[in-house]
């Protein structure tokens, strides 16, 4: 397996720090996260080595936006970039959250992390303890967690039992998981491992679902082959294709293939789930419709900052749609 | 399988060289049954590498017929691997019933196949005397029919001293 080939750059090299990434004080989703990466001109694109990462009091991050800035995090690192946290209101703030989701166990061990990073893993000493989240796993590409769809699908049924359509919503949500990390272990190419975590939002009436890998991303690894094994789909527009990823099943190996995405995307479908994904630099988010989902529906954010590899949300409400 | 759960094309490569093994070890099987009793989950991308390009390798020469399956859910997964090949799968339900998963016959050989799913067996003068088509019409159905990987055949020895071709269904 080939590895990714991330561009080097060698860290410090004489440049001056850059300033630093700043999050905002609120709900931190995956636009927030981008809008923060934007506002500094994006971490990968920063010219100075050494990159801070600043999380004020009231900051709030989200599953989705935690397991991006993980790998985000984590390629800044493989990269020879030296990337600090540093958590304003300490443990007490964001930082013991995603210390109780297991983001500093898959963080690399090169990352500082000020005030300090916890000496105990809390994702360690309560794993498996709250109902409404599964803690950050991490998806290599030697040893695969076999249980991992399975408890992703339990916290789903439990915090979703108001719902009528809870059964068969459970078997539909194993689907999307299996699919959706055998997806990285099977494709995304990259000795950096995946993440997979949940989080159950009761005051938001939803949860969230959320994959990212650090490979080269759907587009990349499509591309090439597109000519060859689907020529009338060589000259879509990225947004375009992915949507037909989602809408069709499209794969590199050809068109008997690709049938995972498209399987998972119409079982989220019928379950009124919306979809995020977010490329290296493009975003959509996909609202369901009766048939599917469909380009007329998709929201899509271009020239975003760099983030390598494939990050997938899905959001599901708790209680069953109107 | 050793798991309860059917899971990836990882898994679903090995289940399926398996499942190759065992076909290749039994020569004289033409209709292979597949169980699914004990199996709780299966992805399609499983169901995908391990069963539907099984169906594929042996299409025409050998049929597979799924059993114990009556999860729709699970049944949704199995048709959408199965339709994204082309290739149509066949489950036995409890009752007997033969459903067609993944492709499906097309409009103008439909009559052809559900005369077959009818009766043990069929041959192209029969569904011919039954339906006024002509027999090379007939034969041409069953014909594809069994290129499609809907139907299995046997080579007889007709009356007349020339060769006839006896069709049945998967199970």
């Amino acid at each position: 397996m080939a590895a990714l080939d991330i561009p080097f750059r060698a860290a410090g090299a004489g440049l001056a720090p850059a300033r630093p990434i700043e999050l905002p004080a609120i709900w931190v989703d995956g636009s927030a996260l981008d809008q923060a990466l934007a506002a500094c001109g994006g971490a990968h694109e920063s010219r100075s080595g050494d990159l801070t990462f600043r999380f004020p009091v009231g900051c709030k991050v989200m599953i989705d936006s935690a397991v991006r800035l993980l790998s985000l995090l984590n390629q800044l690192d493989n990269c020879t970039r030296r990337a600090v946290l540093e958590f304003d209101e300490g443990e007490a703030g964001v930082m013991g959250y995603l210390d109780r989701m297991g983001f500093f166990d898959c963080l690399s061990p090169n990352v500082g992390v000020h005030p300090y990073r916890p000496a105990v893993s809390a994702a360690d000493a309560y794993r498996g303890r709250n109902p409404g989240l599964v803690e950050i796993a991490a998806i290599g590409t030697q040893v695969r967690d076999q249980e991992l769809p399975n408890r992703l699908t339990s916290v789903l049924v439990e915090a979703c039992s108001d719902r009528q359509d809870v059964e068969a919503l459970g078997g539909a949500a194993w689907l999307i998981f299996a699919e959706l990390v055998d997806n990285i272990y099977s494709h995304s190419q990259t000795r950096l491992d995946g993440f997979a975590a949940l989080q159950v939002y009761p005051r938001g009436n939803g949860l969230k679902v959320a994959v990212s890998d650090s490979g080269l991303g759907i587009m990349a690894t499509l591309r090439p082959s597109l000519q060859s094994q689907h020529p009338s789909l060589s000259r879509l527009s990225d947004l375009d294709l992915l949507v037909e990823i989602f809408r069709e099943g499209v794969s590199r190996h050809g068109s008997q293939r690709g049938c995972g995405l498209k399987g998972a995307a119409a079982k989220a479908v019928k379950f009124s789930a919306e979809l995020e994904v977010r490329l290296p630099q493009i975003r959509v988010q996909l609202t369901p419709s009766l048939s599917g989902y469909r380009r007329s529906t998709a929201r899509c954010f271009q020239g975003l900052p760099l983030i390598w590899g494939t990050h997938i949300c899905f959001s599901f409400r708790l209680d069953s749609p109107v | 399988m050793g798991r309860a759960d059917g899971w990836g094309r990882t898994q679903g490569r090995e289940v399926y060289q398996k499942l190759v093994d065992f076909v290749e070890g039994h020569p004289g099987a033409i209709v292979i049954h597949i169980s699914l009793s004990g199996i709780n989950r299966t992805d399609i991308s499983f169901a995908s590498e391990a069963v539907v390009e099984l169906a594929r390798r042996y299409r025409g020469a050998k049929g597979f017929c799924l059993t114990d399956l009556t999860n729709a859910d699970l049944i949704e997964n199995w048709d959408a691997a199965a339709l994204k090949a082309n290739q149509p799968l066949m489950i036995e339900a409890t009752d007997g019933r033969l459903q067609t998963l993944g492709a499906e016959p097309s409009p103008g050989n439909l009559p052809a196949f559900t005369f077959a799913l009818e009766r043990s067996s069929a041959r192209a003068a029969e569904f011919a005397a039954a339906t006024k088509v002509s027999i090379t019409n007939a034969s041409t159905k069953f014909k594809q029919l069994w290129e499609q990987g809907f139907l299995l055949r046997r080579q007889n020895l007709a009356p007349s001293g020339g060769v006839e071709f006896e069709y049945f269904q998967i199970r």
